[in-house]
């Protein structure tokens, strides 16, 4: 103990660690009966964790190329002790991360608690909520199977529709005019090493906020905050965070051991396109609004259309923290309030509904 | 006229240098026609019996190739005058005797150097194939009720047999024989039964063609021939089926029942598995009992039924342990583990099966066995693959088990540390 006490007076000395401790041994969570949204953003980033572990993992094995790649990944999952294990949890981990990301930004979205001086706060966990998204379409393509593989072509076809730059995305995003290994090698560079970047310094800021400006509490629930004692960040919150975490894990480790993600089969880049082609559960929503669009609407293309609606609606939540005047006083606007119901409802809805064939 | 026709078209092919390598057009070939007065009249015609070859003439190979309706019926088809046109003096024939249609279609068709100017690999030999056939043998006797050229290809609207809708196409051939051959009172006049083709349509022949759409299924012509029709005779009947089941066939020659079926008069694979109806060959019909094939000819306690009990009790016991490894590497691939290489040695086990299966034509016991063997090594190893794969599906279970406890174990910590702090 007093080596370690003699450390700590070393670096106090040379960084002057002092005010840090004091603002970790201030630092609070309002407690209410909403505190359990608070827990979400922890939980997001405890998947984000496992992912970054499971991959570094996955990294000793995988090869990128479309020669390779089905066969490494069967390999890990055969052969290397516990490839089994790290490649489903892996899997399934990306997914929860997605879920909980969802549920993070709904009950932030609910809380109000992206108004001002929030603002960036919002902004930067939307941009991350993208790049999670970016994690998964790019992962997807890794294993190089049948479903993957024509998942992509649907998937990369999209960005051609984009007015005058699509067809350069669409090679920018390929590699070429089709999907080939020279897309598996670019997917897997944006995988592992430009969104995990982009996704660090994001995150960095992210949490910069949150410590600087501390928990948002809706006016609503303000009352209850203000007679309720706070929990302490160090130890009480994280210990609780440390609760929710342990529960993760155990959903992950019995996801992998009862539901093993599967592998399919190679991808055979001359064959006829599967039967029953779905984009990973989060882009259901997406894919299945464009499918029921008809060709052509009002003489424009019906993808273009309803990829043009999902860009700008995409404009509209990014923007709510400035559209949402009534927010930076804390008097939402029941209209605001009623958008996120309707976009919730429609994001669920469709989800579900295509999970239950109601589309065919 | 015809021939001035067609020496004139070719003069202007070969002046137009277009085609200089293509032989002359024979004698009484007929040739292209620039004007044609034949359609236009015939298509306005009321008579439905005389509109209709106009209506099926733009369908038609040859008018395609630009040989109109005088190229087979004569006549001048320059002339709007019907009389003029229709001149029997110019050689037109209105409706052909059947007796003259094999040999009409025959001045084009049997002649090579002419032929090689539409289809350089187009047969030429059908008619002298349809002489040597049941049809043709009966024609040149007289008779006028048996099957001429455009009995089966039609007469107008001439469709190349690669046509799918073309009669002859193999899809479509069995319903054009049946024209004849499933009229049971016609066929009885010729010591036919007329249920050959009824019986052909419970066949695995005419399942694959049908069902599986596999249009290298055998149909009528590819067992009788098609302008040589005729039904193959005891001697070429193992020929014929050899032709696309050749390993069976080998195997059947080195087997003691090539000799014995001579020496009975017996027709090799039909006895067997009969001629038209052929069912899916089942492993339960080696043997002596009722609806045993070898109880026609072999009787319980002689060397052939023993020879029989043992080859099937072989191959029961290599298709019980395929089925049941099967399962078994079924059920560790519903539990989520990869079986690829099971998989493979099931394949593998499923080969030596379908080889067993054609070794049965030696009736050689030995040469069963010795595939029912390599069938259960290659099951014993798959079975081995999925008993490792069970027990490592125990092994994850177990240690989810072990570490969901000790997950339980810290969060019961945790929680209970939480709970002193916050008192």
């Amino acid at each position: 103990m007093r080596a370690l006490d003699k450390l700590w007076q070393a670096l106090d000395q040379r960084l002057e660690l002092d005010p840090i401790v004091e603002f970790v041994a201030h630092k609070v969570v309002p407690r209410h009966r909403h505190s359990w949204a608070y827990y979400f953003g922890g939980f997001t980033m405890f998947f984000f964790f496992v992912q970054v572990a499971t991959g570094i993992l996955l990294l000793l094995y995988y090869r990128p190329t479309a020669e390779a790649a089905f066969e490494s990944v069967q390999f890990i999952v055969t052969r290397v002790p516990f490839g089994w294990l790290v490649r489903s949890v892996h899997s399934w981990s990306a997914n929860l991360m997605i879920l909980s990301a969802f549920a993070h930004m709904f009950s932030v979205y609910f809380m109000g608690s992206y108004a001002k001086p929030r603002e960036l706060t919002w902004w930067s966990g939307f941009a991350l909520l993208g790049l999670a998204m970016g994690f998964g379409f790019s992962g997807y393509l890794l294993p190089w199977n049948q479903l993957s593989f024509f998942a992509t072509q649907v998937g990369t076809d999209m960005v051609s529709k984009v007015p005058f730059a699509g067809a350069w995305l669409l090679k920018f995003l390929r590699g070429g005019n089709e999907v080939t290994g020279a897309t598996l090698t670019r997917f897997f560079g944006f995988h592992v090493a430009v969104l995990p970047m982009l996704t660090a310094l994001l995150l960095a800021g992210h949490l910069a906020f949150i410590q600087r400006q501390g928990m948002h509490v809706p006016a609503s629930l303000e009352e209850e905050a203000k007679k309720r004692k706070p929990i302490r960040f160090v130890p009480n919150f994280m210990l609780r965070e440390g609760v929710v975490w342990l529960l993760g894990l155990a959903a992950l480790a019995a996801l992998a051991a009862f539901f093993p993600w599967e592998l399919g089969i190679k991808a055979d880049p001359f064959s006829s396109a599967p039967a029953g082609i779905k984009p990973e559960w989060y882009f259901l929503f997406m894919f299945e609004t464009l499918k029921l669009l008809p060709a052509h609407l009002l003489g424009i293309e019906g993808e273009l259309l309803g990829l043009g609606a999902f860009a700008l609606g995409g404009l509209v939540w990014f923007l709510v923290p400035v559209l949402d005047r009534g927010g930076r006083v804390g008097r939402r606007s029941r209209a605001f309030l009623a958008l996120g119901w309707v976009v919730l409802a429609y994001i669920v809805g469709f989800t579900f509904a295509s999970f239950a064939g109601v589309f065919k | 006229m015809t021939r001035q026709l067609a020496n004139a078209t070719l003069a202007i092919l070969l002046a137009a240098g277009a085609r200089a390598a293509v032989p002359p057009a024979p004698a009484g070939a007929p040739g292209k026609h620039a004007d044609d007065s034949c359609i236009g009249c015939h298509a306005k015609l009321d008579d439905v019996r005389l509109r209709k070859p106009a209506e099926l003439a733009t369908a038609d190979i040859h008018h395609a190739q630009g040989i109109s309706c005088a190229g087979c019926h004569g006549g001048d088809p320059t002339s709007g005058d019907p009389t003029v046109a229709m001149d029997p003096r110019k050689g037109f024939v209105g409706k052909f005797a059947p007796r003259a249609i094999p040999e009409m279609c025959g001045s084009c068709h049997s002649n090579a150097a002419y032929m090689l100017r539409y289809a350089p690999n187009i047969p030429t030999d059908q008619l002298s194939q349809y002489r040597t056939s049941k049809h043709g043998l009966a024609l040149a006797k007289g008779a006028t009720d048996v099957a001429v050229c455009s009995s089966c290809h039609g007469a107008h609207g001439v469709r190349p047999p690669s046509d799918a809708r073309s009669p002859v196409y193999p899809t479509r051939v069995v319903d054009t024989c049946a024209r004849c051959h499933a009229d049971v009172a016609l066929m009885n006049r010729y010591g036919i039964k007329g249920n050959e083709v009824e019986e052909y349509k419970k066949s695995v022949h005419y399942a694959a063609l049908t069902e599986k759409n596999d249009l290298s299924a055998p149909t009528c012509k590819s067992c009788h021939g098609a302008h040589g029709a005729t039904p193959p005779g005891v001697d070429s009947v193992a020929n014929v089926c050899g032709t696309c089941h050749v390993f069976q066939l080998e195997r059947f020659d080195l087997s003691p029942h090539k000799d014995a079926f001579t020496a009975m008069d017996q027709p090799a694979c039909e006895a067997c598995h009969s001629n038209h109806a052929i069912g899916h060959p089942q492993d339960s019909w080696i043997g002596v009992a009722d609806k045993q094939v070898c109880g026609a000819c072999h009787s319980a306690g002689d060397a052939g039924a023993v020879a029989a009990a043992t080859i099937s009790g072989a191959l029961s016991k290599a298709a019980a342990s395929e089925a049941a490894v099967r399962e078994r590497v079924g059920r560790v691939k519903r539990a989520g583990m990869l079986m690829d290489a099971a998989d493979i040695k099931l394949e593998e086990a499923h080969q030596s099966y379908v080889m067993a299966e054609v070794e049965i034509h030696t009736v050689t016991v030995a040469r069963v066995e010795k595939q029912t063997q390599a069938v259960l090594a290659a099951t014993s190893a798959a079975d081995k693959d999925a008993a490792a794969a069970e027990a490592e599906i125990r092994f994850r279970r177990t240690g989810l088990f072990v570490s969901l406890a000790v997950i339980a174990v810290a969060m019961v910590t945790l929680a209970l540390k939480i709970r002193s702090m916050e008192r």
